[in-house]
C-alpha cells in the first residue's frame, strides 16, 4: 500500500467527517467561483460597450462612479475631432431606464443614423431610424426576443411610445440587449442636449496611438482614454470596487473554509489520538504524521473544490434567472477562475490542517496510546 | 573488512527512575537490569509494579526521569527514536492497537513506510509474515472481523515487519482465552527460534512467564528477584 493509498483510504473510511470538511470547502469555492464569474462577466459586458464599433480607443469622463454617468459636451467632442491624427469620432449617449419589473436596467443608445455602420451596427430586420425621428427606435436582437417585439410593433420606454423600425446586432450582449435611437432624440428625452456619454475615436493609419492618447489626456485633464479591459477602471470606479470586493470575498472564503477545515481536522485528530499513538509507536516520524493529516486535508479540499465548482456553475445558472441581471449578464468562465479555486482549496487545506497536523505530530506516543 | 563485536546485552537499564504527576507517583525506582541477545525474558509483577512502564521506556515510547537505557548498543537519550522504534524493536500490545479500517495485509505494511522498501517488496513481506502467523487466508479481512487470537497474531506479524532484533510484548495474552493464549505463546517461541530475536514480555501470569528463559519480578518500581539466565523455568513451573 502506498502512502497516497493510505491517505485515500483514511478519507473514504471516515465519510461523515470527510463530507463535513468537504462541504465547508465546497461552499467557499462556490462563493469564489460564482462571484468570480459574475464579476468577470459583468466586467466583460460593461467593457463591451467600449469595444463596440471599430474604434481604436474610447474617451470618457474621468473617474465617474459608473460609465453611463460619463458626460462629454459638444466642445469636447469637437476638440477630439480637431486632432490631425483622428480619422473620425462618434459620440454616443447612453441612458439606463427601468422598462418594467423584469427589465429594471434597460439601455438606450443614442447614435446618429449615419454613424451606425461605423459603429459596427448591422440592421438585421427592418431599417434604421430617421435622423430626426422622435418616435422611432431599433431594438437589439436579444432585447427584441426578450420583449417579444418585432418590426412594426410599438414599445413604451420611459413613458414614451416608440415604433420599432428595425432590429440590429452589434455582436455583444450589452449592445444587443439594448435599444438605439437617434442621438438628438435621446438627448432631448434625457434633457442632455449637446451631451454624449462616450466618444469612439478612430485614428488615421500610422498614428502613434499611445502618444495621441497622452496628448488628449494632457490637453483635457477631465477626460480619460480607454483602450484595454484593464484600463476600464479609469472611467468606471464601480467595477473596480466590485473587483476589489471579489478579491476580498475570495480571501474571506479562504479564511472561512480554512476555519471549517481546521475545526473538523482538529476533531478528527482528537478522535484519532490513539491511532496516531500507534503510528508513532511503530516508528512513524513526526513529518510523516504531518504529511498524513495534511494529505488527507488536501484530498478532501480538492474533492470539495470539485463539488464547489459544480455548485458555483449551478449558482451562476440561478443568477441568470434573476430579472435584475437579465440582459446585462452573459456568463463567461475564465480559465483563471479554476486555477484560483484550486489554489484557494489547497490554501484552505494547508492553513486549516497545519495546526491540527502539528498537534498530532507532537503527541507523545505513550500519552496517545493511553487515550480512550 | 573487520566486523564490530556485538554487545552481549540487547537491553540494559542502569538505575532508571520514572516518576509521574510531578513526582507523586514513582513508577520505577532505580531499576538496573540486563537482557542478553537472543534471550527470552518475562517481566512479572502485580498491577502498578512498574513492569509496563519499564517496557515502554525500553521501547522509547517514553523517557526516563533519570538513569540510562541502552538498547542494541544505543543510548535512548540520543535523538532519532522513531527510526529506532521502526527498525530495532517490534511492539505487541495487550489491546492489539491495530488500525480497524485497514485489512490485515495493510496493517502489516503500515510500519514499513519510510524503510526504503518498494510497494511490491512491502506487500511480499507482509504476505510472508501473515503466512508465518497463520493468517494468509485472511489478508483482506479487517481487524474487527478477526477473533482476539487472530488480532494478536496480526499484531505480532506487524511487530516483525521491519526485521526487529527485539520484540517487546505488553500482556500479549491478557485479553485471550487459554487456547488462543497458548497459540500466541507457541508463536513467540517459534519466532524466537527461527528469527533469533530477543523477547521481553510483560505479564502478570506465571503460566505465560514460564515459557521464557528467565523471569524478572518487579514490585513497587523495583526488580526484586532476577534469576540468572542459567535457571530455566518450564511451563509446568
Amino acid at each position: 500500500m502506498s502512502f497516497a493509498a493510505l491517505i485515500a483510504r483514511n478519507v473514504f473510511t471516515r465519510k461523515l467527517r470527510s463530507s463535513l470538511t468537504g462541504v465547508a470547502v465546497a461552499i467557499g469555492i462556490m462563493t469564489v467561483v460564482a462571484l468570480g464569474v459574475l464579476t468577470h462577466s459583468l466586467r466583460l459586458t460593461a467593457i463591451s460597450v467600449l469595444r463596440t464599433g471599430e474604434a481604436d480607443f474610447t474617451v470618457a469622463q474621468k473617474g465617474v462612479s459608473d460609465v453611463v454617468y460619463s458626460a462629454l459636451d459638444d466642445a469636447q467632442v469637437d476638440r477630439l475631432k480637431s486632432y490631425p491624427e483622428v480619422d473620425s469620432v462618434i459620440g454616443v449617449l447612453i441612458a439606463a431606464v427601468k422598462l418594467d419589473a423584469n427589465h429594471p436596467f434597460f439601455l438606450e443608445l443614442g447614435i446618429p443614423p449615419d454613424q451606425l455602420a461605423n459603429f459596427g451596427v448591422q440592421v438585421v430586420a427592418g431599417r434604421a431610424y430617421d435622423a430626426d425621428a422622435t418616435d422611432q427606435v431599433m431594438l437589439g436582437h436579444r432585447a427584441a426576443a426578450d420583449l417579444h417585439k418585432t418590426v412594426g410593433d410599438m414599445i413604451t420606454i420611459d413613458t414614451v411610445d416608440l415604433h420599432v423600425v428595425g432590429i440590429y446586432s452589434v455582436g455583444n450582449v450589452f449592445g444587443d440587449s439594448a435599444s438605439m435611437l437617434p442621438l438628438t432624440t435621446l438627448q432631448g428625452l434625457e434633457r442632455k442636449p449637446g451631451s454624449v456619454t462616450l466618444a469612439f475615436v478612430k485614428v488615421k493609419p500610422g498614428t502613434d496611438i499611445p502618444a495621441l492618447r497622452a496628448s488628449i489626456e494632457k490637453d483635457s485633464p477631465a477626460l480619460a482614454t480607454v483602450r484595454t479591459e484593464s484600463e476600464f477602471g479609469r472611467v468606471d470606479r464601480n467595477l473596480s470596487l466590485i473587483s476589489a470586493a471579489n478579491v476580498a470575498t475570495s480571501i474571506l472564503a479562504l479564511v472561512i473554509g480554512a476555519i471549517g477545515v481546521m475545526n473538523t481536522t482538529m476533531m478528527s485528530v482528537f478522535e484519532r489520538t490513539r491511532e496516531f499513538g500507534v503510528l508513532r509507536a511503530v516508528g512513524w516520524t513526526r513529518a510523516r504524521l504531518v504529511g498524513l493529516v495534511m494529505g488527507e486535508a488536501v484530498l478532501i479540499s480538492l474533492a470539495g473544490a470539485a463539488v464547489g465548482l459544480a455548485m458555483g456553475y449551478v449558482a451562476i445558472l440561478l443568477i441568470q434567472r434573476v430579472p435584475e441581471v437579465a440582459g446585462v449578464f452573459q456568463p463567461d468562465y475564465p480559465t483563471g477562475i479554476f486555477g484560483r479555486a484550486l489554489g484557494i482549496a489547497i490554501g484552505m487545506a494547508f492553513i486549516g490542517a497545519f495546526y491540527p497536523a502539528v498537534r498530532a505530530a507532537l503527541l507523545k506516543p505513550m500519552e496517545a496510546l493511553r487515550h480512550e | 573488512m573487520s566486523e564490530a563485536t556485538p554487545s552481549p546485552a540487547a537491553i540494559q537499564a542502569i538505575d532508571v527512575v520514572k516518576v509521574f504527576d510531578g513526582g507523586l507517583v514513582r513508577a520505577l525506582d532505580g531499576v538496573t537490569m540486563t537482557v542478553g541477545r537472543g534471550e527470552f525474558v518475562a517481566v512479572m509483577g502485580p498491577s502498578g509494579s512498574g513492569k509496563s512502564t519499564l517496557l515502554h521506556l525500553v521501547a522509547a515510547l517514553d523517557v526516563p526521569t533519570s538513569g540510562t537505557i541502552i538498547v542494541s548498543g544505543r543510548d535512548l537519550r540520543s535523538a532519532g527514536n522513531e527510526r529506532f522504534r521502526r527498525s530495532e524493536v517490534g511492539l505487541v500490545f495487550q489491546l492489539h492497537n491495530l488500525l480497524p479500517h485497514l485489512n490485515t495485509l495493510e496493517n502489516v505494511e503500515v510500519p514499513m513506510f519510510s524503510n526504503g522498501m518498494g510497494h511490491r517488496q512491502q506487500r511480499e513481506r507482509a504476505r510472508e509474515l501473515l503466512e508465518a502467523v497463520g493468517l494468509s487466508a485472511k489478508e483482506k479481512t479487517t481487524p474487527p472481523r478477526l477473533s482476539g487470537g487472530e488480532r494478536q497474531r496480526l499484531a505480532i506479524a506487524r511487530a516483525l515487519a521491519n526485521h526487529p532484533s527485539i520484540i517487546l510484548a505488553d500482556e500479549p495474552t491478557g485479553s485471550l482465552d487459554s487456547d488462543s493464549a497458548e497459540r500466541i505463546l507457541s508463536l513467540f517461541r517459534r519466532i524466537r527460534k527461527e528469527r533469533a530475536v530477543t523477547i521481553m514480555l510483560v505479564t502478570h501470569d506465571l503460566h505465560v512467564a514460564a515459557v521464557a528463559d528467565r523471569i524478572m519480578y518487579m514490585r513497587d518500581g523495583r526488580i526484586v528477584k532476577d534469576p540468572p539466565a542459567a535457571v530455566h523455568l518450564t511451563a509446568s513451573g
